[in-house]
């Protein structure tokens, strides 16, 4: 008869199943906080190192908050922060492809180029909120869960950062 | 426009979650237009690529470990202290109160000693738990499976099996409880047996075999149990429970293809060559052995 191990979070499938789901999405998170790749990423290896050392502790039901802990704790230690830079999906070219007018086409990559400055230059909980909806398509339910703050503030900070990003590419010459 | 409640609008609008009536305000508003681009825009952003695999193998490739608390110094000197203090701690009420568990695998044996230097061998596949704390006023263990034992003088040393309880004063004895049958041999010194309501006492050289309630009286000549010098002995034991304890012994596992003989048997059979052990059980029950796979034996009718 198979024994029940402690935690279904040391059971090695269920573990890499969850990781599947969820370090992609903490790695995002703390790029859109320090906007260092590789920083990122070994953060939310550590973070995955723990879990999986302390799976015995930790129920999976509990592993999303408990990584998002760690990955936060360990980032207060003194890291730089660097500006997040961003692309866009390599097929992209801007909202109207049918317009092939020179001057709109130069508009249109101004535009980009002032929204990229312009989300850099967010301060970081507008910047992180915001971009854990737009790139990784997140609800306000699953970014409050994450950040650990109410909808409430999530939807406040969705709200400033639109107008933030609004008000810089109009000032952005 | 510039209100507090567009604070929701805003945040509303880029969910999908406005209303008509909402939406329909929302796009008279002068600057519904760039909010809109930025909308679009941002759903086209790109992070860098994320090789999850390699990193997936890189976490479960480090050991689990048992859970410990939150770290609360970050300081290296301070974990390092709190561990060893805690570790320490932690092992010495362990020793202490903990029962202790000695244990042979299938196909292997277990030589211990026990916190007064009584000597316990445990034959293959069975299991022996004790407690350190006050040993010497308690000497008590559990013993599943089969041990010889050397006591050293002293109290009242106490052997409990789920069949009976063998007591004694200082002395070697061998103690065997597998399934229904209690096996008691007692190579130096006195021993007292209870099976049940029985209580039997074996001097040197004597053995008594308690199977499913009837009592067998039995004697011995060796100065110790044969399995200590790779062999077992068979005292009028049935071929179920010798196969068991070749099973034991050799870790395989043995099949019987032909109805159950109730012939009993007495000998003796090596447990360091498995074909020679194999081929007296085959000649003395008339059956063919055939190895199937390095660890599986199946016996057929000859």
């Amino acid at each position: 008869m198979p024994t029940r191990s402690l935690s279904n979070t040391c059971d090695e499938i269920m573990f890499s199943r969850f990781f599947k789901s969820h370090a992609k999405s903490l790695r995002n998170f703390l790029f859109y906080k320090y906007g260092n790749k590789d920083h990122a990423d070994d953060l939310t290896q550590e973070a995955f190192i723990k879990l999986w050392q302390n799976c015995a502790a930790v129920p999976i039901e509990k592993a999303k908050s408990y990584v998002y802990i760690i990955a936060n704790n360990s980032a207060l230690n003194g890291i730089a922060h660097q500006k997040v830079v961003l692309e866009y999906e390599k097929n992209f070219t801007g909202s109207d492809k049918t317009n092939e007018n020179p001057e709109f086409i130069l508009e249109e990559k101004q535009f980009k180029s002032k929204l990229l400055k312009a989300i850099e230059n967010l301060n970081e909980t507008q910047r992180v909120a915001f971009l854990m909806h737009r790139i990784d398509g997140k609800k306000y339910s699953e970014i409050a869960e994450e950040l650990n703050i109410s909808i409430k503030a999530v939807e406040k900070r969705m709200h400033l950062a639109l107008v933030e990003l609004r008000k810089q590419i109009d000032s952005i010459k | 426009m510039n209100t507090m409640e567009e604070n929701h609008i805003l945040s509303k609008w880029l969910n999908n979650d406005l209303t008509d009536a909402e939406l329909a305000d929302f796009k008279a508003d002068p600057d519904y237009e760039k909010y809109e681009k930025i909308k679009k825009y941002t759903a086209h952003l790109e992070v860098p690529d994320f090789n999850d695999t390699k990193i997936l193998e890189h976490v479960v490739s480090h050991k689990k470990t048992t859970p410990k608390g939150i770290v609360l110094y970050k300081n290296w000197l301070f974990k390092v202290a709190a561990i060893l203090v805690v570790g320490l701690g932690i092992t010495l009420i362990m020793q202490n109160f903990a029962t202790q568990t000695q244990y042979a695998p299938n196909g292997k044996k277990n030589t211990f000693s026990l916190p007064d230097n009584s000597e316990v061998v445990l034959n293959a596949g069975s299991e022996i738990e004790y407690k350190k704390r006050n040993w010497d006023n308690n000497r008590n263990l559990e013993l599943h499976g089969e041990a010889y034992f050397k006591v050293a003088k002293g109290k009242k040393f106490e052997v409990t099996t789920d069949l009976g309880k063998v007591a004694v004063l200082g002395t070697q004895f061998n103690v065997k409880a597998r399934k229904n049958r209690f096996d008691v041999t007692c190579f130096e010194g006195r021993v007292k047996v209870n099976y049940k309501n029985t209580e039997v006492i074996l001097t040197q050289g004597q053995s008594v075999i308690f199977e499913n309630g009837k009592q067998i009286n039995t004697s011995v000549n060796s100065p110790k149990p044969e399995w200590l010098e790779n062999q077992i002995a068979f005292n009028t034991e049935n071929l179920r429970n010798i196969l068991d304890e070749i099973q034991r012994q050799y870790d395989v596992s043995i099949e019987v293809k032909t109805k159950d003989s109730d012939k009993l048997f007495t000998g003796k059979i090596p447990t360091d060559n498995l074909d020679v052990a194999l081929q007296i059980i085959a000649t003395t029950y008339h059956l063919e052995p055939n190895k199937i796979a390095a660890n599986k034996i199946i016996f057929e009718k000859k």
